[in-house]
C-alpha cells in the first residue's frame, strides 16, 4: 500500500518537474475533449427538453401528408373527432416560423381554452382579445418589448400586436423565441382560414388504436398522418442521433489531427525519459514499479485534462452560449436571439472522456513501456 | 562470492564484424576484498562490471554471485538482486536531472514503500556523512562535479547492498576529492562490503586487495 503511495505521490511530482510536457500533453486532451464534451453536453440538453414537451403534450397527433411531408388539417372533421368514444381533449394548433425584423420567432396559434396549464408568465396576463400576444423572454429582451407595447409583424398579412405577457425566462427553449397568440390571428397572419399545422388529441389510457381506427373511417378518403407519443419522441430520439452523427463526422477530423498532437507530445523528452528508467531500473526498480508510475502519470495527466476540459466546456455553454458547437443541434440559433441553451453535464460521457484520455496518454506512453520493459539498464541509460 | 567463466560480450554493429568489448574473462572475487580493474581506455572495463553487476547480459559465459549461477535469472530477479545486494556508482554519476540530492540519493526506496520521512532522514544521514550536509535540497545542475560524484556514492549505499561496483569513481573529480573517495571505500570495505572499481587511477592499486590490469577485453 505505502509503495503504491510512494509511486502515485511520485508520479505528482514527476509531472511537476517535466512541466512543460505536462502542460503540452494537458492542452492536446483539452483540445480534443472539450469540444466533444460540450457537444454531448448540448444534444442532450436540447434532447432532453424536446422530450419533456412530447411527454406533457398531447396522446395523439393528427395532420396531413402531402410529399411525406406534414401539412395542414382541415378543422371541418373536428367535432367529428371531438365524438369518438375515448377522446377527452382536442386542440388545434397553428405552429409557424416568422421573422420579427431579421430574428426567427416561432408563432403558436392556440385557442385561449386550449392553453396548457403549465405555461407561466413571468409578467402580464394570457391573450384574451384578438391581436393579443405573449411574447418570449428572449424576444421581448432583444427588442425592448414590455407588457402595452404594440409592434407589428408580417407573414401572409401585416398584422398589429399588443403585448400583453412575457414568458418566463426559464422556459424551454423553444418558449424563449415563441410569439404566442390566439388560433385565429395566427391564421389571419399565415392567410389561412380553418386549417391547422396539427390537431392534438388527448385520449383515456388504452383506447388509442379504437380510436385509430375510428379516425380511419373519418379520413379514408384523404391523405393524412397519425403518430402516437412513442413515435414522435422517436423521431426526436432519431433527429439527434442524426444531428450527433454529423458533429461526430467533423469531429473525427478534428480527432485525426489531435491524436499525433498528443502522440508527439508525450514522446517529447523521450531520451531524457529513456535515461531515467535507465537509472532507476540500475538502482534496483522492478519493471513493474516503473510501468506502475508511468501508468500513474498517465492516469494523474488525464484526470487533470478531462478535468479541466469539463470545466471548460462549462464555460463554453454558459458563457459563450456554445459558439460554433450549438449550431450543429439548433440550425437556426444564429437566428435566434440569444438564449440560455440547455445543456445537461451527465456523468457518463464525462467519464468516458476520462478514460479516452488515460487511452490516449497510454498510447502515447507506450514506447517509453516498452523500452522501460524490454532493454538492459545499460541500453536505457545510454 | 563472484565468479566469471569464460566470460564473453560482443557488439554487433552489422553482420559481418563484431566489436569484443570483453573476452573470455575469468575471475574470481572473495567477499570483503577490494579489486581494482584497471587497463587503457576501452579495454572493456565498464562492460565487465556492468555485466558482473546484472546491469548488462553477457552474450556468452557465466556470471556467479554466492555460487549460483545468475546468467539464466530473468530480469525482476536481476531487479531484485540489484536492489538487494548492489550498489553502483557511475562514470558520469547518472543522477535524475532537476532532482534535489536528497531526492536522488532516495530514489531507490520509493518502490521499497518506504515513507517520506524515512527517506529523508536515512538520505540526510548519508549526504551528512559525504560531506553534503548543506547541500541537502540542490539540484544536480547546482552542484559541482565531486558532489554530484559523492552524491551517487550516497545513492549507492542507501540500500546497504553488500557489493559495491564503482566505475571510474574518481576521474571527474580533483586530487583532494579523490583522495577522500578513496578513503570513503576503504572504509566501506572495512565495514564488510565487497568493492569493484574500475580505474585508471595508479592511487587505487595502493588501497586494492588484487588489482586485474586488462587490455583489448582480456584480463592480462
Ligand atoms: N553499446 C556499445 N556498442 C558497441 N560497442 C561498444 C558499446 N559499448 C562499448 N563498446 C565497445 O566496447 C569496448 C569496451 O568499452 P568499455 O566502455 O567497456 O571500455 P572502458 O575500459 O570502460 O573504457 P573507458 O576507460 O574509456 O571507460 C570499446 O571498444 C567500445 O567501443
Ligand atoms: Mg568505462
Amino acid at each position: 500500500m505505502n509503495k503504491h503511495l510512494n509511486l502515485l505521490f511520485l508520479a505528482t511530482e514527476n509531472l511537476l518537474r517535466h512541466r512543460a510536457k505536462t502542460v503540452v500533453v494537458c492542452l492536446c486532451l483539452i483540445a480534443i475533449l472539450s469540444p466533444f464534451i460540450t457537444a454531448i453536453a448540448i444534444s442532450e440538453g436540447v434532447r432532453g427538453q424536446s422530450l419533456i414537451s412530447v411527454n406533457a403534450g398531447a396522446d395523439l397527433y393528427l395532420t396531413y401528408d402531402e410529399f411525406g411531408r406534414n401539412a395542414a388539417v382541415p378543422l371541418k372533421y373536428l367535432d367529428e373527432i371531438k365524438k369518438i368514444f375515448g377522446v377527452t381533449r382536442v386542440v388545434p394548433r397553428i405552429i409557424g416560423r416568422g421573422f420579427l425584423q431579421n430574428k426567427l420567432a416561432i408563432i403558436v396559434g392556440i385557442n385561449q381554452e386550449d392553453v396548457p396549464e403549465s405555461i407561466s408568465c413571468v409578467s402580464g396576463r394570457l391573450f384574451e382579445n384578438s391581436h393579443e400576444v405573449v411574447v418570449g423572454y428572449e424576444l421581448a429582451t432583444h427588442f425592448h418589448l414590455k407588457t402595452g407595447d404594440q409592434f407589428s409583424m408580417r407573414c401572409q398579412q401585416r398584422k398589429v400586436f399588443t403585448v400583453v405577457g412575457i414568458f418566463s425566462s426559464d422556459s424551454s427553449i423553444w418558449g424563449a423565441s415563441m410569439i404566442f397568440m390566439s388560433f385565429r390571428d395566427a391564421g389571419e397572419l399565415f392567410g389561412k382560414q380553418d386549417v391547422a399545422t396539427d390537431i392534438q388529441i388527448h385520449t383515456l389510457p388504452g383506447h388509442n388504436s379504437e380510436i385509430a381506427t375510428d379516425l380511419y373511417d373519418i379520413f379514408q378518403h384523404e391523405a393524412y398522418r397519425l403518430q402516437d407519443k412513442q413515435m414522435v419522441s422517436l423521431y426526436v430520439k432519431k433527429g439527434f442521433m442524426l444531428k450527433e452523427g454529423i458533429f461526430s463526422a467533423f469531429y473525427v477530423v478534428a480527432f485525426a489531427l489531435g491524436v499525433p498532437a498528443i502522440l508527439v507530445a508525450s514522446g517529447f523528452g523521450l531520451s531524457e525519459r529513456k535515461k531515467e528508467i535507465g537509472i532507476m531500473k540500475a538502482t534496483g526498480w522492478q519493471t513493474l514499479e516503473v510501468l506502475e508510475l508511468i501508468s500513474m502519470e498517465q492516469l494523474l495527466i488525464s484526470f487533470l485534462g478531462a478535468t479541466i476540459a469539463i470545466l471548460l466546456s462549462v464555460l463554453w455553454v454558459k458563457s459563450f452560449n456554445g459558439a460554433f458547437i450549438a449550431q450543429f443541434f439548433i440550425a437556426e440559433i444564429t437566428m435566434l436571439p440569444r438564449f440560455t441553451l440547455p445543456a445537461r453535464f451527465l456523468p457518463l460521457p464525462c467519464l468516458l472522456s476520462f478514460f479516452f484520455a488515460f487511452l490516449l496518454t497510454m498510447v502515447g506512453s507506450v514506447y517509453s513501456s516498452w523500452r522501460s520493459s524490454t532493454a538492459s539498464p545499460v541500453v536505457l541509460m545510454k | 562470492m563472484i565468479r566469471t567463466e569464460h566470460l564473453c560480450k560482443s557488439y554487433s554493429h552489422s553482420s559481418q564484424y563484431e566489436i569484443r568489448a570483453i573476452y573470455d574473462i575469468n575471475v574470481t572475487i572473495s567477499k570483503n576484498s577490494f579489486v581494482v580493474f584497471n587497463g587503457p581506455s576501452g579495454s572493456g572495463k565498464t562492460t565487465l562490471l556492468n555485466v558482473m553487476g546484472t546491469l548488462d547480459r553477457p552474450t556468452a559465459g557465466k556470471v556467479f554471485l554466492y555460487g549460483e549461477e545468475i546468467t539464466p535469472f530473468s530480469d525482476i530477479a536481476l531487479a531484485r538482486l540489484r536492489r538487494e545486494k548492489i550498489g553502483f556508482i557511475f562514470q558520469d554519476f547518472h543522477l535524475i536531472p532537476r532532482l534535489t540530492s536528497w531526492e536522488n540519493v532516495a530514489y531507490p526506496l520509493v518502490p521499497r514503500g518506504i515513507g517520506y520521512k524515512e527517506r529523508f532522514e536515512r538520505a540526510k544521514l548519508l549526504l551528512e556523512k559525504m560531506g553534503l550536509g548543506d547541500r541537502l535540497d540542490h539540484t544536480s545542475e547546482e552542484l559541482s562535479g565531486g558532489q554530484q560524484q559523492r552524491v551517487a556514492i550516497a545513492r549507492a549505499l542507501i540500500n546497504n547492498p553488500e557489493i559495491i561496483i564503482a566505475d571510474e569513481p574518481t576521474s571527474n573529480i580533483d586530487e583532494e576529492t579523490s583522495v577522500q573517495i578513496r578513503e570513503l571505500l576503504n572504509e566501506l570495505k572495512a565495514r564488510g562490503v565487497t568493492i569493484l572499481v574500475a580505474t585508471h587511477d595508479a592511487m587505487f592499486e595502493k588501497v586494492a586487495d588484487v588489482v586485474f590490469k586488462m587490455k583489448n577485453g582480456r584480463i592480462l
